[in-house]
């Protein structure tokens, strides 16, 4: 299979805390990855070193096979120029815990602004893509209303539409449920797992176990900046291979 | 006695004579006004020592003026006895006599004033006071359109100069942070009515001479600026950072996202408080007057100054008032506009 990212040994530091400590890792087009773990493991940080919003302190990101994002001086990566990250940004869909809207936009607006400010595409253009996107989620019927009428699980899944409306290669989901109701999860991992199921490249972080399980190609355990484990979900949730740190962990969310 | 009477009688009948002769030579005007001029020598008299009714009567006995006219005794004595009148509380009688000069000499502006004052002070207050508007009201509007165009043209300038003075606080170059740090520094550091005499009367020492109006534009320009980009510094600054990155993740640039993102969710936030000083603004335009600006306050000090009458105070304070009125009232039609995506 094509990778379509890769980061190799990335290394992000916080003053003299290490959030990520020398990861490398391999996305397939197509692949689902999930990374799971404690608060502060890092699994956040890294998963925003992927769209360049975390600039790395060493190591390299790669995508669809070019090195990018950074140029190196004395072997120190800067970040590369604004136009060439936002190309970059533009084919990398973001879905934050948050949800982010822009609250004096309509849905209709949320969706169609990137395609129009970033792709140059026409309002007419754009809005047929909007709609298509609600659609998809789910909420055409609210496209005319702005965000603060909506619930989480409908916030999130119009995050999600504005994310998809770009037409990205992949997609990073930055705990997409932790902020919901637990009666509005259900909601927001069906629209994920229809994304899945289209066959869209994605890195999920979240705390949901039964979603890694259910979703995931690639499930990965990360504490402390480093990657404890890494593996199917069979391996990873089956009790003969897993990893003692994880069933610790596990034990604790029941 | 009686024969030195006698005696002086011979030559008194002949200069008796000689005057007579002399009278029928004189122009009878002439006689007049030799006479008017000791009436009104004696009347004067009369007035100093108090007595009225005399000096009544003898103002009176000068006569009219014949078909070549006086030297000014007739027109005299009918304005002391016009004036006279007035101060005893009769203003019917100290008309008879303005009009009896005006009948006379029609052009007479001493008669014509004093009847004009006369009718003024016989109209009730109300009616007075009327009239002082219709008197003010024309210099005030002229100063006070003036006012407004001080105002209208900070109120477009200084949002614009603020929030590039507020994008080059927050940003991270540091040319752009040092000139907005300085302009904010000093403009908010210093008070108005020294920059705007820095301005006009400082700069032609270093070869800038400018209008007072440019001068007037240029001070309340930059100083609402530096007001207004901390105002606005602060609105951007209360925007959550997850706006900004949902518009970084999307693609936007760093414009783009100000423009599209930031700025607009500014508006509920900073609005209040730029009102605020728009409200202020209509007022320090005031100060403008020190620099040769005749705006709506020069406007009513001058007047002031002139009829010392306060109802052209009062009617420029109620001037300001509809000005901040009508702009209070714009300010929160526009903020309840841009608010309308945080109600459910």
């Amino acid at each position: 299979m094509e990778t379509i990212l890769e980061l190799k040994k990335v290394v992000k530091k916080f003053g003299s805390l290490t959030a990520v400590n020398s990861i490398d890792l391999k996305i397939t087009r197509g692949e689902k990855v999930v990374i799971v773990g404690p608060s502060g493991s890092g699994k956040s940080t890294l998963l925003r070193t992927m769209n360049f919003l975390e600039t790395i302190d060493s190591g390299e990101i790669h995508f669809e096979g070019n090195p990018c994002g950074y140029i190196y001086k004395d072997g120190n990566p800067v970040l590369d120029c604004q136009k060439n990250l936002c190309a970059l940004r533009s084919e990398i869909g973001m879905v934050f815990q948050q949800f982010n809207l822009f609250p004096h936009m309509t849905v209709l607006q949320n969706v169609m602004e990137g395609q129009v400010t970033v792709l140059g595409k026409s309002k007419e253009e754009a809005r047929e893509v909007a709609l298509q996107m609600l659609e998809k989620v789910g909420l055409s019927d609210r496209a005319t209303v702005y965000p603060v009428t909506l619930s989480g699980g409908q916030k999130q899944r119009v995050a999600i539409a504005r994310a998809l409306a770009m037409k990205p290669k992949m997609m990073l989901f930055d705990e997409p449920t932790s902020a919901l109701d637990p009666e509005l999860v259900g909601e927001v991992f069906d629209t994920i797992r229809s994304l899945a199921d289209d066959g869209m490249t994605m890195v999920i972080v979240t705390h949901n176990m039964g979603f890694a399980r259910e979703v995931a190609d690639t499930v990965i355990f990360m504490e402390t900046g480093d990657f404890i484990a890494k593996g199917t979900p069979g391996e990873f949730f089956s009790a003969e291979t897993q990893h003692p740190r994880i069933k610790e962990f596990m034990d604790k969310l029941l | 006695m009686i024969n030195s009477n006698n005696k002086l009688g011979k030559s008194g009948a002949f200069a008796s004579l000689f005057l007579l002769f002399a009278l029928l030579i004189f122009p009878a005007v002439s006689l007049a006004a030799v006479d008017a001029d000791a009436l009104l020598k004696q009347a004067r008299d009369a007035l100093t020592i108090g007595q009225i009714d005399q000096a009544q009567s003898l103002f009176n006995q000068v006569p009219a003026p014949g078909p070549d006219g006086d030297d000014g005794q007739f027109v005299y004595s009918r304005m002391q006895l016009a004036r006279i009148s007035y101060s005893m509380k009769d203003p019917g009688k100290a008309r008879e006599y303005a009009e009896q000069v005006v009948v006379v000499y029609p052009d007479n502006v001493e008669a014509k004033n004093f009847l004009t004052s006369l009718d003024r002070e016989t109209k009730p207050e109300w009616q007075k006071t009327l009239e002082d508007c219709k008197r003010f009201m024309p210099n005030l509007l002229k100063g006070a359109s003036m006012t407004l165009l001080l105002v209208f043209f900070t109120m477009i300038v200084s949002p614009i100069g603020g929030l590039f003075i507020a994008l080059g606080k927050i940003s991270r170059m540091q040319p752009f942070m040092a000139i907005s740090w300085f302009t904010i520094w000093f403009f908010r550091g210093t008070p108005l009515l020294l920059q705007l005499f820095f301005i006009y009367y400082g700069l032609p020492a270093i070869g800038i001479t400018l209008s007072p109006l440019a001068a007037a534009l240029i001070g309340l320009g930059i100083n609402y600026s530096a007001y207004l980009a901390e105002i606005i510094r602060a609105g951007i600054e209360s925007i959550d950072d997850g706006q900004t990155e949902a518009a970084k993740a999307l693609g936007m640039t760093y414009s783009q996202t100000m423009r599209r993102v930031i700025i607009p969710q500014t508006y509920k936030r900073i609005i209040p408080p730029i009102a605020n000083e728009f409200i202020a603004l209509i007022k320090d335009t005031a100060l403008v007057s020190t620099i040769a600006m005749v705006e709506l306050m020069r406007a009513a000090d001058q007047m002031f100054n002139a009829y010392f009458n306060v109802t052209v105070l009062v009617m420029a304070a109620v001037i300001y008032l509809i000005f901040t009125s009508v702009f209070t009232f714009i300010f929160e039609k526009i903020e309840y506009k841009v608010g309308v995506y945080e109600r459910r």
